[in-house]
C-alpha cells in the first residue's frame, strides 16, 4: 500500500492541471506527483471517473442542461444526431423526437444585452411550472440553448409546452420572451 | 509477473469505466513503500521477485493510466502507454537500472514521457510490446469496480442549479479550460473556476452519500 500523502494535492490545482490551466513546469511537477503517490492519484482518478459518469449521463440523454452553440456544433461534428430548433421571441414551432436523435436542441432567441440575470420557466400542462434560476447565457449570441433530457422528451405525449425567459433585476422579473413548442409524440 | 493468469486486456476497458471510488489513506503498518518494492525487484534475480512486481504493477498501472489519459486524452492510448511503461519499468527494475528506490516516481515519470512521444510518433503497440517482451511480462490491469451507476450521477447533475450543471458539463464533457467555457457562458475564466469547485463538491456529496438515492 502507499503512504498517506505529505503534501497533497489542492483539489482546485488538481482540477487545473487535469484542464490543461498550468505552466509546464508545475504541470510537470503535479505529473511526478501524481505518479509517485497513491493518495492523490487516487483522488485524480475519482475526478476523472466523476467526469466520466457525467459525460456518459449526457450521452444517455439524461440531462437537460443549458450549453453553448459551440458546444451544440461540436456535438454534431462529433456526429450525433442532433434535433435542432430555433424559435423567435415570442415565437412557436412544431416540434418532436425520433428514434435516431441523440440530442435535441431548442434555441430561444431573445434581447439579452444588459441582462445580469435570467431565469427561465417551463410550463407543461396539469403541472406546477419548473422555475430554473439564474441560467447561464452569453448576452452576444442573443439566444439561450437549452438541451432536452431526452428520456422525459420521449415520454410525452402530444403537447403545447411552454417557455418564458425572465430578466431578473433585484426583485423585479421583466418577461423578455415566450415560446411555444407544440410537440409531437413520435409513432412508430 | 503482474498477473498469474492474464486475460491482458479485458480488465483495461473496465478500467476507463470506473465512475467513483471513495478516497481513504490506505493503511501502511506493516506493508512495504513503492521504493522498497522497486529494491525488492531490483536486488532479486530477474523475474524472482515477482510477488513485488506484481504488488508495484497494482499500485502503479492506474497512476500511469492517468497520466496517459491526460496527456493522450484517450482510453484506449491510455491503456497502451500504461502497457508499455509498466513493462519497461519492471524490465528496468529487474536489469538494476534504478539506484535509488526513492526516485521511483522520476523513474516512471521519465518512461511515461519518454513512451508519449513515442506513441504519438506511432510507434510501440501492443502487438510489438507482446513480440517484444513475450508473454512472462503481460502487466496487471489498473482494474477498478464501478461503485456508482449512470443513473445516480444523472439523478444528481439534475438536482444542481442550472449554472453549475452547465458548467460542469460544458468543462467535462471535452476537458475545457475555465477560459473557453466561460467564453461559451458570458462568464469570466475565475467565475466558471468557483462554479466548477462548488458545483463538483456538491455533486461528489450527491453521489458518495450513502443510503441516499440521488
Amino acid at each position: 500500500m502507499s503512504a498517506p500523502c505529505q503534501h497533497p494535492i489542492d483539489e482546485r490545482a488538481l482540477l487545473a492541471y487535469w484542464l490543461g490551466e498550468m505552466a509546464e513546469a508545475d504541470e510537470a511537477r503535479v505529473d511526478e506527483h501524481i505518479l509517485g503517490c497513491g493518495h492523490c492519484s487516487a483522488r485524480l482518478g475519482e475526478l476523472v471517473a466523476l467526469a466520466g459518469g457525467m459525460r456518459d449521463a449526457f450521452r444517455h440523454g439524461a440531462l437537460q442542461v443549458i450549453v453553448s452553440d459551440a458546444f451544440v456544433k461540436r456535438l454534431a461534428r462529433q456526429g450525433l444526431q442532433v434535433r435542432e430548433y430555433s424559435v423567435a421571441r415570442n415565437g412557436s414551432v412544431n416540434c418532436t423526437v425520433a428514434p435516431g436523435d441523440d440530442v435535441v436542441v431548442s434555441r430561444l432567441e431573445a434581447p439579452l444585452g444588459g441582462v445580469a440575470r435570467l431565469d427561465l420557466v417551463v410550463h407543461a400542462p396539469g403541472l406546477p411550472a419548473e422555475v430554473l434560476q439564474d441560467v447561464p447565457f452569453d448576452p452576444a449570441r442573443g439566444e439561450v440553448v437549452v438541451s432536452s433530457n431526452m428520456a422525459q422528451l420521449r415520454a410525452l405525449p402530444s403537447l403545447r409546452l411552454r417557455f418564458e425567459l425572465f430578466a431578473v433585476e433585484g426583485h423585479d422579473k421583466r418577461l423578455i420572451g415566450d415560446y411555444t413548442f407544440n410537440h409531437t409524440a413520435h409513432r412508430a | 509477473m503482474c498477473n498469474e493468469t492474464p486475460p491482458r486486456y479485458t480488465s483495461l476497458a473496465k478500467a476507463g469505466r470506473c465512475y467513483l471510488r471513495p478516497v481513504q489513506n490506505p493503511p501502511t503498518e506493516g506493508l512495504e513503500d513503492d521504493a522498497a518494492l522497486a529494491r525488492r525487484i531490483a536486488q532479486a534475480q530477474p523475474g524472482r521477485a515477482r510477488g513485488a512486481e506484481a504488488e508495484l504493477c497494482r499500485r502503479l498501472a492506474p497512476r500511469v493510466r492517468l497520466y496517459g489519459l491526460k496527456h493522450l486524452r484517450d482510453e484506449h492510448a491510455a491503456a497502451d502507454l500504461m502497457q508499455q511503461v509498466m513493462l519497461m519499468t519492471i524490465e528496468k527494475l529487474r536489469a538494476g537500472a534504478l539506484r535509488d528506490g526513492e526516485k521511483l516516481a522520476s523513474f516512471v515519470f521519465g518512461i511515461c514521457r519518454m513512451s508519449v512521444l513515442e506513441l504519438r510518433r506511432g510507434g510501440l503497440r501492443r502487438e510489438q510490446l507482446l513480440e517484444r517482451y513475450g508473454e512472462d511480462l503481460a502487466p496487471a490491469a489498473a482494474a477498478t469496480e464501478p461503485l456508482f451507476d449512470l443513473e445516480r450521477v444523472a439523478g444528481c447533475l439534475e438536482k444542481l442549479p442550472q449554472r453549475e450543471r452547465s458548467v460542469l458539463l460544458m468543462t467535462f464533457y471535452e476537458d475545457k479550460p475555465a477560459d473557453e467555457v466561460g467564453a461559451q457562458l458570458g462568464l469570466s475564466a475565475g467565475n466558471v473556476r468557483v462554479i466548477r469547485h462548488r458545483g463538483l463538491t456538491h455533486l461528489r456529496e450527491c453521489v458518495t452519500a450513502e443510503g441516499t438515492t440521488a
